[in-house]
């Protein structure tokens, strides 16, 4: 269990919505499921953490919820990525994108030690 | 900021989702499990341990609704409306403990609001005048008699007009006196004159009309009055067609032509301005040239930049230069002396010490109040421990559990300010007669805004403090208590340290009010007790101002108002029950305010000595035993002292002792002198003392009595005019008939001041009976909060140490043995507190020297009166208590 790894605040939001992007419209379960198999089993989302996220994201605008049967026939909520919340995948990714290089130049090994 | 905008509308709304939100919610998550659980069976787990499984990831179902609920809705606002659905509940489950809470912060919260609101009225609101922080009040002063305000003459004001560059303008102001004629009455009006540029100096507008403007100013232009709002609203009922109409003041006919912005005036309240042109006298050589013609006051408004302390500084110098050139218009004996002062203080000068007194005394009243809402909150907080320590239990953090009591404060303490409203909305009419005598910004004392936001924020500090006095179960020891299983027993007060602490602290408040009351009671009954100087049995006094104060200064119609007057003096005197009708410029036990220079034949002014003065007075020869007045040497008027006879004089002790302390003075000679004499028509011829009467208070109760100078109503100007009729029947009964006859005599003029001499002497005390009033009330108020704070401290020590005393009885000791040991637990309080109280109240007497007389600040009998009581009701407080606990049943106190 050593390497579970927390989710960290704010990148979350991020991993729904290009979850959402890349699936399409997913229910909870499945989001949980497909973050954790993507993150290799390193991230364990609990509903604590994983509703609220989703609830936010659906107060700001990014995604919607509707009611529909699942593939075993049981209604679930299934959630979408809207107009505005691609826009701010967009946005956000490129944030990442570019504090990830920050932080990795700054961690990269000088040329010295090399 | 969309983002925000609408995830926070989102968010109010979620405030009012109800059940169908939840239901929602549970769905979803069941669902989810569901399609856990299924995946997990589908990878080969037991059905069972892949519910289990499933479970365990999802991390508690009810943790996560909560945060999802956290999340839709606003937390803290939910949080909040159910502890205020919970603190009202509980509080009206215990309705004793709230009503004795709400009535104490009342009494509190209503006695501050109310004097917060004349304090800020009074002393601490804007000005209503344009930038009125730049406007500042010059005052000339010189020792002696009726010295305080002197006032400044045209001269001098140029001087400084051409000398201090600080004052960037100075308004002139001359008050002065006018008769108005009704259709069917004349009415005296206190009027301002005022040269153009007055207003403008000010920064007052017109709110109809215009104002005077310097093309108003000198001789040759008519006659133009400004009315100020007080005025036209108590005399023209606010109507506004006023505006333009003629009014005629002492025979003259006057344009009305605007209404001032309501503005308080100082030094005195008036009705009216005018320009200068209405005294012929104002605007003559001898009032502009006469550097001792002092008539004005001064306001200027300091110069952009410039500061007080700037101002002070040359207008010192200027002063200093003024005094150099003219030598004789400055009596060096007299330290003449000139003081800058921002006009908002001096509006607030004479309010000041007697406002922030009873603002103390409501503060301590307020802090004994709160001290005993603390106490009792703790007392309930004692038995309310098992709760809160449940609630912990149950998860609730301490910051959620100080979030509860807060709100319940506020519940108490808002409740509180909403009764203490309105016992304000009370007690302000009450305290705006009072200020009225002190200020004329008495009228501009409201609880407006700023005085609830007072209120408010009084209440919310105290629901604040209330909050944190209470202890919460710390973290650590919640678990002890729990397992314990039992209610926890408090020990005795000794364990209480802050309960004690408040005991002793509202005792030393009590005893500093007390003795504060003491004192200003002690005050009000010695100045009652003053000897006046007159045998004022039943004597009634009326002023009837025949001579206008032109004609005074002029000299004309003085013959024909004497005729007059001796006829109500005969007409009067004819009425059943009079016995003496005097004649007099000067009402006993009222100032002349008429104070010239007085020189005695034959004696010289030591070096530095100041110039004698003396007030003028005026008598006809029944004067003296009409007003009681006893004639100590030589005697009083005669009929023979007529116009056209040696001129006499009788003057009063003082002077006597002054100027002759080891002659007789019977037929020595004094004259007014000074160059002020030559604006009036007044001589300064020699005259002879004929006699010497005793001393009256004319200056006020506590005042010294000065110099005065008597004489003859027939032989000199009449200044001014009234009667003085004594009776063997009762002097109040006299009114209506007197009032008949004079009103017959002179149909137009003014009747004033119809007052008996015991009403003018009780004029005098009453702001002090006032004051001491109300501080012995709030005195009062305290003590009872205090004595309930003794006694429910020690009732509630005693019901905390049952299962003590109950073990103490069944030992041995008896009933007196446990009642001692109470009352020594509550004397040793009442000491600690007596005697920081007493200490207290040294300090705090000192500082209200001032409203003092008769009675030292540190008067013995008055502190060791004060410590008694405070100690009796102290121990009876006790008493209580005691009793009970030596009523305590060993054998049912041990079992329980």
């Amino acid at each position: 269990m050593a390497d579970k790894l927390e989710v960290k605040q704010g990148t979350l939001a991020l991993m729904i919505l290009r979850t959402l992007e890349v699936l399409g419209p997913l229910h909870g379960y499945g989001v949980a499921r497909r973050i954790e198999e993507t993150s290799k089993n390193r991230l364990t989302l609990n509903y604590g953490t994983l509703y609220p996220a989703l609830v936010k994201l659906e107060q700001e605008g990014f995604v919607t919820a509707e009611w529909r049967p699942s593939e075993n026939n049981r209604r679930a909520k299934f959630y979408s990525l809207t107009a505005a919340g691609r826009k701010q995948l967009a946005r956000e990714a490129s944030d990442w994108h570019r504090t990830a290089d920050l932080i990795a130049a700054f961690l990269a090994p000088r040329r010295e030690e090399a | 900021m969309m983002r925000q905008i609408r995830s926070a509308l989102a968010r109010i709304t979620g405030l009012f989702a109800g059940h169908r939100e939840d239901d929602d919610l549970r769905e979803e998550m069941h669902a989810h499990l569901d399609m856990e659980t299924a995946e997990n069976i589908r990878r080969g787990m037991h059905p069972d341990a892949a519910r289990r499984q499933a479970m365990l990831s999802a991390g508690g179902l009810t943790v996560a609704a909560e945060a999802v609920r956290d999340q839709r809705g606003l937390p803290w606002v939910e949080g909040v409306v159910a502890d205020l659905r919970y603190a009202i509940r509980t509080l009206r489950r215990s309705r004793a403990f709230t009503t004795v809470v709400v009535v104490t912060l009342a009494l509190g919260i209503g006695a501050n609001t109310a004097i917060f609101s004349v304090v800020r009225g009074v002393l601490l609101k804007p000005l209503p005048h344009r930038d009125g922080s730049r406007l500042v009040y010059l005052r000339q002063s010189m020792d002696g008699p009726a010295g305080t305000n002197v006032g400044f003459s045209v001269p001098e004001i140029r001087d400084f007009r051409d000398g201090a560059r600080t004052l960037g303008g100075i308004a002139e102001y001359s008050p002065f006196t006018f008769t108005l004629q009704g259709d069917n009455d004349a009415i005296r009006v206190d009027v301002g004159l005022v040269t153009g540029n007055y207003f403008e100096v000010m920064g007052l507008s017109p709110i109809l009309g215009r104002l005077t403007r310097p093309s108003d100013d000198g001789a040759g232009v008519p006659p133009v009055m400004v009315l100020t709002h007080d005025y036209w609203m108590k005399r023209f009922g606010g109507d506004s067609s006023i505006v333009g109409t003629h009014v005629t003041l002492d025979g003259k006919s006057v344009t009305v032509i605007g209404v001032l912005q309501p503005a308080p005036f100082f030094p005195d309240r008036i009705d009216a301005l005018l320009n200068m042109v209405i005294s012929e006298h104002h605007v003559s050589a001898m009032m502009v040239q006469g550097r001792t013609h002092r008539m004005t006051e001064m306001v200027a408004r300091l110069a952009p930049g410039a500061t007080v302390e700037q101002a002070r500084t040359e207008v010192a110098a200027v002063y200093a230069r003024m005094q150099g050139d003219f030598k004789d218009a400055y009596d060096a004996g007299s330290h003449y002396r000139v003081a800058v002062i921002p006009f908002k203080e001096a509006l607030g000068e004479r309010a000041r010490l007697t406002l922030w007194l009873l603002m103390g005394a409501a503060a301590f009243v307020m802090i004994i109040s709160a001290a005993n809402v603390v106490n009792l909150t703790l007392m309930r907080g004692v038995g309310r421990e098992h709760e809160l320590v449940v609630r912990a239990a149950l998860g609730a953090g301490s910051a959620r559990l100080r979030r509860l009591l807060l709100v319940e404060n506020l519940v108490l303490t808002l409740m509180g300010a909403f009764v203490g409203v309105l016992i304000a909305l009370g007690g302000v009419r009450l305290l705006i007669s009072l200020a009225e005598r002190y200020s004329s910004r008495a009228d501009e004392i409201r609880l407006d805004s700023a005085v609830l936001g007072f209120t408010f924020a009084l209440s919310v500090g105290l629901a604040v403090l209330l909050s944190f006095a209470a202890l919460l179960p710390k973290e650590g020891t919640i678990a002890s208590i729990i397992s314990a299983g039992v209610r926890r027993i408090s020990g005795s007060l000794s364990k209480h340290r802050v309960q004690r602490g408040l005991v002793v602290a509202q005792i030393a408040v009590s005893v500093v009010l007390l003795a504060g009351a003491g004192l200003l009671t002690r005050t009000m009954v010695q100045l009652s007790n003053v000897n006046t100087g007159l045998r004022a049995e039943e004597v009634l006094t009326m002023q009837i101002p025949l001579v206008t104060v032109a004609e005074l200064l002029s000299g004309v119609g003085d013959a024909s108002a004497k005729d007059r007057y001796d006829r109500m003096r005969r007409e009067v005197g004819a009425l059943p029950g009079v016995t003496q009708v005097g004649i007099g410029g000067t009402m006993p036990l009222r100032n002349s305010q008429v104070v010239f220079d007085v020189k005695a034949d034959g004696k010289a002014l030591a070096v530095g000595e100041a110039m004698p003065r003396a007030e003028f007075r005026t008598a006809n020869p029944e004067y003296f035993q009409a007003a009681g007045i006893p004639v100590l040497k030589g005697r009083a008027f005669a009929a023979t002292d007529r116009m056209g006879s040696g001129r006499v004089v009788v003057i009063n002790q003082t002077l006597a002792d002054k100027f002759f302390p080891n002659d007789d003075p019977i037929g020595k000679r004094i004259a007014w002198s000074g160059d002020v004499l030559r604006f009036t028509p007044i001589s300064g011829d020699w005259r002879t003392i004929v006699g010497v009467v005793g001393n009256t208070q004319d200056g006020g109760l506590d005042a010294k009595p000065g110099s005065v100078v008597f004489m003859p109503f027939a032989q000199e100007l009449a200044m001014g005019g009234g009667l003085v009729i004594r009776t063997d029947s009762s002097a109040a009964s006299l009114i209506v008939p007197a009032t008949r006859v004079v009103r017959r005599i002179a149909p137009t003029a003014p009747i004033e001041n119809v007052m008996t001499v015991a009403q003018i002497k009780d004029q005098s005390v009453a702001p002090r009976r006032l004051n001491a009033a109300l501080v012995s009330l709030l005195g009062i108020l305290a003590v009872i909060i205090a004595a309930v704070g003794i006694a429910g401290v020690l009732a509630f020590s005693v019901s905390a140490r049952t299962n003590e005393i109950g073990i103490r009885m069944s030992l041995g000791a008896d009933r007196g043995r446990v009642q001692r040991m109470i009352l020594k637990e509550g004397g040793a309080l009442l000491a600690i507190g007596l005697v920081s109280g007493v200490a207290g109240a040294f300090f705090a007497a000192s500082v209200i020297r001032g409203l003092l007389f008769g009675v030292a600040p540190h008067d013995p009998i008055t502190f060791i009166g004060v410590a008694m009581m405070m100690g009796a009701i102290g121990i009876a407080a006790c008493w209580i208590p005691a009793r009970r606990a030596a009523r305590i049943d060993p054998a049912i106190a041990m079992r329980a």
